[in-house]
């Protein structure tokens, strides 16, 4: 999905959130958001998953503008990983991303085949097929995540949205997750954290104190002077021996 | 799998056909079983006759007892389980909180308050029915509740849904306080020791005043409800990682928060109104039923519809027979049953 952002303000109890963010996202690309703390990364996300309508501008889906959609339209559309989403519910894996479906059902229309093997495959993607049957509570937190990824893509979405999805989680599983995420064939926007796992992303936007400050591949963006205004550190980019860039910080500035 | 999925629609299906053969049970077994030691064959003659016309001879007295006064009593006591069940399921998925139930959430108060207005301090002059009190005083609870609950999560706003679920609760019972007191100093003000004993008794749940002119309006609020849910049951569990992610899921969170909660304390005003505030219900049929059919709300609720009703109607007989000669409230039994199952859904609940 081709996603266009023309002027967008978002503001939380009268205090500017995001101002004049204007942005366009290719179809099938894989778009970072980076930023320090409360510049915004968040409620970008939210605007774009339509839970926020911005207080001025717009957001174009392939054309379509977004605060005109309606909900059910849009969930088929654009799918949602949330930070840190929990339930004290029993739920097995299948029936949490079974949820996934539910802008595909209304109360009339029952569960049909597509709908099992969007689940299917949706589990396949993600590599936990083998747990379906498993209880939510008994996941580890990258099992968990993998399993909203999951709920997403049984929403056969064509732009996927994940706010921050390795926060919390040990290495191994934030490299895999984003291993993951790199490989997936939709239109993605990340909010990331790691500036070097922004790094495999085709093009990154940088967003300070809610202003869009550049948005371009990693490699242009992440120099010396962005990391220093932005981020608040002292901070270098390496050509690491494999030919990808590295960052390395030495101290806050 | 295909298999798997074939036996588990047919136990549904079986279990579909269950549902009202055990509801007729119970409420069969509320009509035989009472203070006063009736023939079973007169219990089935009885309404034999009232319902094809058998035209079996039976003792007028006995058959009045039947069918005017224990009949209506279990039917209605069906319905107020069935419903105050329903109002759990649909408060505990949609604030995400455990703990949600009429009870807590102010709304039972309310009601009650707003029934004591009407009948003892003689608010509306005789124009307003004690239900409408009710109804009024659970509306008015529910919007304190949330307006306070607003008021002390700074809007509840967007991602704050879990601090907005745990205001709502604090909400709920400083709310349910305040309407309790209301109500105390509405019997010490204008009630006579007698009337205040009569009130005492109705408020913890009393079903004996229960005729077939009650039955119309709780059969048709729980049904309704019952409809409403199963309706909404996609809805409902897309509740399951909170309201951002039903939102995210296509769900129109405010509208269908704003017709379930209304929904749901219209049945607490009617079902207050006619029995009092019966406790604990809420609270542990749905979870009990969480345990036995999962978390789906396409099976949770019909099974707490069916187990609240059953519930209530055991309850109900168990209050008019344990005490030789004399009728408990149905309050008293239900939270005799209901805090020690509570208990131990809590400690289950932590163990695994």
């Amino acid at each position: 999905m081709r996603v266009d952002v023309r002027d967008l303000c978002a503001r939380i109890h009268r205090t500017p959130i995001l101002t004049d963010v204007s942005l366009c996202i290719e179809a099938g690309e894989l778009f970072g958001l980076v930023g320090p703390n409360g510049s915004g990364k968040s409620t970008l996300m939210r605007c774009f998953a339509g839970l926020r309508r911005p207080s001025a501008g717009r957001i174009l889906a392939d054309g379509a503008d977004l605060a005109r959609m309606p909900g059910r339209a849009r969930a088929r559309r654009i799918a949602l990983v949330e930070q840190q989403a929990d339930t004290t519910d029993r739920l097995t894996v299948r029936e949490a991303v079974e949820l996934g479906r539910v802008p595909y059902l209304s109360p009339l229309r029952g569960w049909g085949a597509a709908d099992a093997a969007a689940v299917a495959d949706a589990l396949a993607a993600v590599e936990m097929t083998g747990f379906a049957t498993r209880h939510w509570h008994t996941l580890s937190g990258g099992e968990r995540q993998r399993v909203h990824i999951a709920r997403a893509l049984a929403q056969s979405p064509d732009l996927l949205l994940l706010d921050e999805p390795t926060n919390h989680l040990d290495i191994r599983h934030q490299l895999s997750l984003m291993a993951l995420v790199r490989d997936l064939p939709v239109t993605r926007v990340v909010a990331l954290h790691d500036l070097n796992q922004a790094m495999i992303c085709d093009r990154i936007g940088v967003l300070h104190q809610g202003r869009l400050v550049a948005a371009a591949p990693p490699d242009e963006v992440l120099d010396e002077g962005v990391l220093a205004r932005v981020f608040g550190v002292a901070g270098t980019s390496h050509l690491d021996h494999d030919g990808s860039r590295r960052l390395c910080f030495s101290h806050a500035l | 799998m295909t298999m798997a999925v074939g036996a588990a629609t047919v136990a549904r299906a079986r279990g579909l056909w269950l549902a009202p053969l055990i509801l007729g049970l119970a409420i069969l077994a509320g009509t035989a079983i009472g203070e006063t030691r009736l023939p079973f064959a007169t219990v089935l003659r009885t309404l034999a006759n009232h319902l094809w016309d058998a035209g079996y001879p039976v003792d007028g007295i006995e058959a009045g007892i039947i069918w005017s006064y224990r009949l209506p009593r279990a039917i209605v006591a069906a319905c107020c389980g069935a419903g105050l069940a329903l109002t759990g399921v649909v408060l505990q998925a949609l604030l995400r909180n455990p703990l949600a139930d009429p009870y807590l959430m102010g709304l039972s108060a309310g009601a009650s308050t707003g029934a004591v207005l009407v009948t003892v301090a003689g608010v509306g002059g005789g124009a307003i029915s004690m239900s409408l009190g009710a109804l009024a005083g659970a509306l008015l609870a529910f919007g304190c509740v949330v307006a306070l609950a607003r008021a002390v999560s700074g809007g509840a706003g967007g991602g704050r849904a879990t601090q907005a679920a745990a205001a709502i609760i604090l909400a709920g019972i400083a709310g349910s306080q305040m309407f309790n007191a209301l109500t105390a100093f509405t019997i010490a003000r204008s009630a006579n020791a007698e009337q205040a004993r009569g009130i005492m008794f109705w408020l913890m749940g009393n079903l004996s005043g229960i005729r077939w002119e009650d039955v119309a309006s709780c059969t048709l609020v729980s049904l309704v409800g019952v409809g409403l849910c199963l309706w909404h049951r996609r809805g409902l569990d897309a509740f399951s990682f909170g309201a951002d992610s039903a939102a995210s899921l296509g769900i129109n969170v405010p509208a269908l928060r704003g017709t379930l909660v209304t929904a749901t304390a219209i049945m607490v005003g009617v079902l207050v109104s006619k029995v009092g505030a019966i406790g604990f219900v809420g609270l542990v049929v749905p979870h009990a039923m969480r345990f036995l059919v999962g978390t789906r709300h396409d099976r949770l609720v019909p099974a707490s519809a069916l187990a609240g009703a059953v519930f209530l109607v055991a309850a109900d007989v168990i209050s008019r027979v344990i005490v030789p000669g004399q009728v408990l409230p149905i309050g008293v039994v239900t939270a005799l049953v209901g805090a020690p199952a509570f208990a131990l859904i809590l400690v289950r609940g932590a163990r695994r």
